[in-house]
């Protein structure tokens, strides 16, 4: 064993190696226990080798290049110009000039032309909104529509910004610096002052049809060739239900207007197909399924009638209406007949409220085997999957 | 025998649930029931989407569901609810509370 060095040890035994990689200085050897410091020599002196080495390293290269590059046209990102992005640009001239202004302020990554920074509202749109939706009373989906912004972003702005307001009132600290350097970091979209230009310009696109999960497969069928085979025969297709009768198919052939606005505003009144448990609605067209069916209906005016856009306007705004105070109703039934089945009481006697919701146990709601889904209480003799590999609590959308 | 409407407790840990069942007294809590009229919630929900002022008066809320007709026919042949399906009764307005109710 070699001797130790008396009364100096070393605290830390990972020391000699964080040093070693390091500087080591002869000083510092004196410190640690000998065990360590035989190893320390070794190395050291291979490290001081090194350093005196006139062999070029291969990351010294690469360090001069990106010093070369830092001092000269790295140099102009070192401080960012406030209110604008501060991303990378082609090297040359010619490069720049390639770019146009849209892709400069999205692609931050000027090699790879894959990614995109996705904007972000800025503040004068985000307040535009909310005064439109909150004082103006515009609804949701003509605002949508007019600024060009998704309708459950729109929602989700509407909530957010009545909530920082509410937080200004209690005198809440909001993190506007944090806010502001995002929203120098990132592409924002801004509020026009001429607002026909969010039709040609949008935030996003908001008429995106989702994908229905009975489009998935791929279906092999056959049809005559005097046929008329139209989105709504092959949204019945894809669901198995039989196809519409001849003189119906016609009808609806004549106004496509009126048959979507037939299922938007009465979605319960949905044909459905199946037994039992397999029923279903039957799949309605992608015209109908769009969050905004009634502009369709708007293009194919404005190209029939191209010469009264006022007259097309007034029917498009007329078309809303009636579909707004159609959900109106809508909502208002579906809350009359829930508050029709709740029996709300509050004792005296309780801190809290009791609501009785009135339910059915009989042959039909248990089953035959009594563990029908429509009878109430948990189910006897049937497994809980609660907690089972794979199963996702967290909810992974927001339904608005 | 008699037969009883009681509570029987599903759900996991720390999260009570329970059925509101009609049973015979002997038999084992969570033992198959003769018929499940209703549930009971004892964990209590905060009301949402309500407005400033209605929150702030707002109760929180338990929730039952219960079928009034079969209640009210397992009661008429003689069915003897447990204390706490009692309470829920009188709440629901199907019995008398048990205080008030003739000893």
């Amino acid at each position: 064993m070699p001797p130790r060095l008396q009364g100096q040890l070393a605290t830390n035994p990972l020391l000699p190696y964080i040093s070693s990689s390091s500087t080591t200085t002869s000083s510092s050897l004196s410190n640690l226990p000998t065990q360590y410091s035989s190893q320390l020599i070794s190395c050291s002196s291979r490290r001081t080798n090194r350093s005196f080495s006139s062999a070029p390293s291969s990351q010294t290269k690469h360090r001069n290049e990106m010093f070369a590059w830092l001092n000269t046209g790295g140099s102009r990102l070192k401080d960012h110009k406030p209110g604008r992005t501060n991303y990378l640009w082609p090297k040359t001239e010619a490069g720049l000039e390639s770019m146009n202004r849209d892709l400069k302020s999205s692609h931050p990554f000027p090699l790879n032309k894959d990614y995109i920074s996705q904007p972000i509202l800025s503040e004068e749109l985000r307040n535009e909104i909310h005064t439109r939706v909150v004082f103006k009373k515009q609804s949701i989906r003509s605002v949508s529509v007019d600024l060009g912004v998704d309708m459950r972003r729109v929602g989700a702005v509407v909530r957010l910004v009545t909530m920082e307001k509410r937080m200004k009132q209690q005198g809440k600290s909001l993190a506007l610096p944090y806010a502001r350097a995002v929203h120098e970091m990132v592409p924002t979209t801004p509020l026009y002052y001429d607002v026909s230009e969010h039709r040609q310009h949008p935030h996003e696109s908001i008429n995106d049809l989702p994908v229905h999960r009975l489009t998935d497969p791929q279906i092999f069928y056959p049809v005559s060739e005097s046929r008329q085979f139209n989105r709504v025969d092959a949204g019945r297709v894809f669901s198995a239900a039989p196809a519409l009768e001849r003189r119906e198919a016609a009808e609806n052939a004549t106004n496509p207007a009126e048959v979507i606005s037939r299922i938007t505003q009465n979605p319960s009144r949905i044909e459905r197909v199946g037994k039992g448990e397999n029923e279903q609605e039957v799949l309605q067209p992608a015209d109908a399924r769009i969050p905004h069916p009634h502009l369709i209906q708007y293009e194919r005016l404005a190209q029939s009638r191209s010469t009264e856009p006022k007259k097309n306007r007034e029917a498009y705004k007329q078309a809303i209406m009636q579909e707004e105070t159609a959900e109106k109703e809508r909502k208002r039934l579906a809350k009359e007949r829930q508050e029709q089945q709740l029996t709300k009481v509050q004792p005296d006697s309780s801190r809290f409220e009791f609501r009785f919701k009135d339910v059915v146990v009989s042959k039909e709601t248990t089953g035959p085997d009594g563990r029908g889904h429509k009878a109430p209480g948990r189910r006897y003799g049937v497994p809980s999957y609660e907690r089972k590999k794979g199963q996702v609590k967290i909810p992974t959308q927001v339904q608005v | 025998m008699v037969v009883r409407i009681r509570l029987a407790r599903f759900g996991n840990k720390h999260q009570p649930f329970y059925n509101i069942v009609v049973a015979q007294a002997r038999t084992a809590r969570n033992s198959k029931p003769l018929e499940v009229i209703g549930t009971y919630n004892p964990v209590p929900q905060r009301p949402t989407n309500l407005s400033e002022e209605e929150a702030r008066s707002a109760r929180p809320y338990k929730d039952v569901a219960l079928d009034r007709s079969r209640a009210k026919y397992w009661l008429g042949v003689g069915a003897q609810p447990s204390d706490s399906v009692w309470r829920l009764l009188s709440l629901a307005g199907l019995s008398e509370s048990k205080e008030k109710a003739p000893k």
